[in-house]
């Protein structure tokens, strides 16, 4: 099954009265429970494609289907429960809040998905388990290491059993050491049949991925499934 | 599914606890301004409430008092008085009356027993004068229609005059002396003095205390400005008129209406009756209680208006801070707008968030303005000695006006955080 199903996405931005196409028709298939890395320099475009895959923006043109649902269509009001229920985000800059304990952290997404308390509050610890931070559970992020901190955004990430975890960079802030830890990470959840996108320019990260796809200028050049 | 309000409440809560010190530092100027609208609005209110004393204490909102007209130019002719018979007559006019009192005074008269002597007012009144004036005697009797019919040679002291005169004995059944200088009527007012022969008065009752607490403190009468009251003395009227002094002729006369709706009407009438009676001449001027006391609280509201309208201004400075914080805030906390937004926070989460969050703040200022309020208005009531009236209902008006700020002020701080686009946000340092 296709989770991700992209066809001929063009994207623009009005910078005053210069426009800017970062995509310039993007056709792109990931299948589920792969780990695909996305690689290219900065300005190729990755980030703006991996925004419109996380449904933070929508495309000027083309067609976006997200577990065959057809999002690129979709209102900004609904993109936030797409976001909700089929995406995990993890960021280079790990992007948790710094005023609440890691649980909280953890337990947010369930909350805008409307879980009640207690339930949301067992399901975090859960999972919180599962990344080896069962002992941190009350301590805020800044009380962290930068490894602890990515494995707490990995945590949120993929509490609400999202469709695909998209991770941006997210050993760019880490030592090799840490960042060793958190792929092996995506590694267990890619072998547990997660589908798992990674934007990077480390070409050793990248290695880590079942299929490397190269964008350049806005376009994919190589790694791209025929048809 | 979006989040619900308690969960709103529960965040914001958490915000307002991380951010103590601003979160107080931004509520000072609704404190303020919910305090001083405690304070104006007891302060009123208690004034209002001792005016309102003062006018039961004299007879409350039913009474209707017809008095010497002091603007009127006796010149052009005319006595202001009446005649028995023109009491008659006004009486059958004005049946819905419960009561009616003529009266005559006469101020420079001692009452005497032995050595001791008192400076009395004395009155020349009917039995009817306890009802118009709510105000029985304390021991003994009040005079009688028998007493009147018959001129009885009896007295009724207030509390003041029989504790002067027989100290802690009891006055009933005593005899006083009535003596001193009574005016000399005669046509066209002309008066001078002569001396009253003096006349033998047995005491039949003692009138009850009169007291009220001074506003401020201070009154002319010392801390009881209803003391003079206590310093009358009550004859029969007809006791007056034929035996003490036969230039006196009746010049008040002192009503009491079913209610203090009704008052208004009788005041009318009696005011077409006696004008009709007088030939037109404006000689008496006839108030109701009732009046008197609209009249003040209207003047007394104006006063109101202006420091509310002071309460007010504050307190859209308070919200124009308030609202000039949140946004600052809410600046410095885009990236986490951009995070939640990120995951699965909807717009209308990120408005509620925001927009409880100040409504908290100001309702907590809220809270603490009626605290500080109260706090202040013992404050003021002790040491300034004055009636302040807190209510319950005043508190639910700061509460109200607080978050009422909040809500207003909230608004455009929730609706900007909530239009954030997450890509912008989430690439804020």
């Amino acid at each position: 099954m296709d989770v991700i199903r992209i066809n001929g996405m063009i994207k623009d931005y009005n910078l005053g009265k210069v426009k800017v196409r970062a995509l310039c028709g993007v056709d792109l298939i990931i299948r589920q429970g792969e780990f695909v890395a996305i690689m290219g320099p900065s300005g190729s475009g990755k980030s703006t494609l991996m925004h419109i895959i996380g449904c933070l923006d929508r495309p000027s043109e083309g067609s976006y289907f997200l577990d065959e649902q057809l999002v690129s269509e979709l209102p900004k009001s609904e993109l936030s429960q797409i976001r909700n229920k089929k995406i995990g985000f993890v960021f280079q800059s790990f992007n948790l809040l710094p005023h609440l304990n890691i649980q909280k952290n953890v337990e947010l997404p369930l909350m805008y998905a409307g879980m009640p308390m207690r339930r949301r509050k067992q399901k975090a610890t859960e999972i919180l388990d599962s990344v080896g931070l069962l002992d941190r559970l009350k301590h805020k992020p800044s009380e962290l290491s930068g490894g602890q901190r990515q494995r707490v955004a990995i945590a949120r990430a993929i509490v609400n059993d999202p469709s695909i975890l998209l991770a941006d960079e997210p050993t760019g802030n880490l030592d090799s050491q840490a960042g060793g830890d958190i792929l092996e990470i995506f590694e267990r959840l890619h072998k547990a049949g997660n589908t798992v996108i990674m934007v990077t320019h480390d070409a050793a990260v990248a290695k880590r991925a079942d299929r490397v796809i190269h964008i350049m200028d806005g376009q994919i050049t190589n790694g791209n499934l025929a048809g | 599914m979006a989040i619900s309000l308690g969960e709103s409440l529960h965040i914001g809560f958490a915000d307002i606890w991380t951010r103590k010190v601003r979160s107080i530092v931004t509520i000072i100027g609704i404190i303020l301004g919910v305090m001083s609208i405690m304070v104006v609005l007891a302060i009123v209110n208690g004034m209002n409430k001792s005016t309102m004393d003062w006018m039961q204490a004299r007879g409350g909102l039913n009474k209707i008092e017809v008095e010497r007209n002091w603007q009127y130019d006796f010149s052009k002719g005319g006595k202001a008085e009446f005649t028995l018979k023109e009491i008659d007559y006004i009486k059958s006019k004005i049946p819905e009356a419960v009561a009616i009192n003529p009266k005559v005074s006469e101020f420079g008269l001692e009452l005497a027993r032995g050595e001791q002597t008192f400076q009395a007012q004395v009155q020349g009144v009917v039995p009817d004068m306890t009802v118009v004036d709510e105000w029985d005697v304390g021991k003994g009797r009040f005079i009688k229609d028998m007493d009147v019919r018959q001129f009885n040679d009896v007295v009724v002291l207030g509390s003041r005059v029989a504790s002067t005169l027989f100290g802690s004995r009891n006055p009933l059944g005593q005899q006083v002396l009535l003596k001193g200088q009574i005016s000399a009527g005669g046509p066209g007012g002309a008066s001078g003095m002569q001396t009253l022969k003096t006349q033998t008065l047995t005491v039949i009752g003692v009138m009850q205390e009169k007291k009220m607490k001074a506003q401020g403190g201070q009154s002319a009468f010392g801390d009881n400005p209803l003391e003079y009251m206590n310093r009358r003395a009550f004859i029969p009227l007809s006791t007056m008129i034929w035996k003490v002094n036969p230039a006196l002729a009746i010049t008040s006369l002192e009503l009491r209406a079913k209610d203090p709706t009704s008052a208004v009407a009788l005041r009318k009438k009696t005011e077409n009756i006696v004008l009709n009676l007088k030939h037109g001449k404006r000689l008496f001027q006839i108030v109701s209680a009732q009046e008197q006391m609209q009249q003040m609280k209207q003047s007394s509201m104006i006063f109101t208006a202006i420091f509310i309208l002071i309460a007010v201004i504050s307190l859209l400075v308070g919200g124009i801070v308030i609202m000039n914080i949140m946004l600052a805030s809410i600046k410095e906390r885009t990236r986490e707008i951009g995070v939640r937004l990120a995951i699965g926070a909807r717009r209308r989460d990120i408005f509620l968030q925001f927009l409880v969050q100040t409504v908290m703040i100001t309702g907590l200022g809220g809270v603490f303005g009626i605290a500080l309020g109260f706090s202040i208005l013992n404050m003021v009531g002790k040491y300034l000695d004055i009636q302040v009236a807190a209510s319950l209902q005043m508190i639910w008006v700061a509460l109200l006006v607080s978050v009422g700020v909040g809500l207003i002020f909230g608004i455009m701080p929730a609706v900007r955080a909530s239009n954030l686009d997450p890509v912008i946000a989430l690439r804020e340092e």
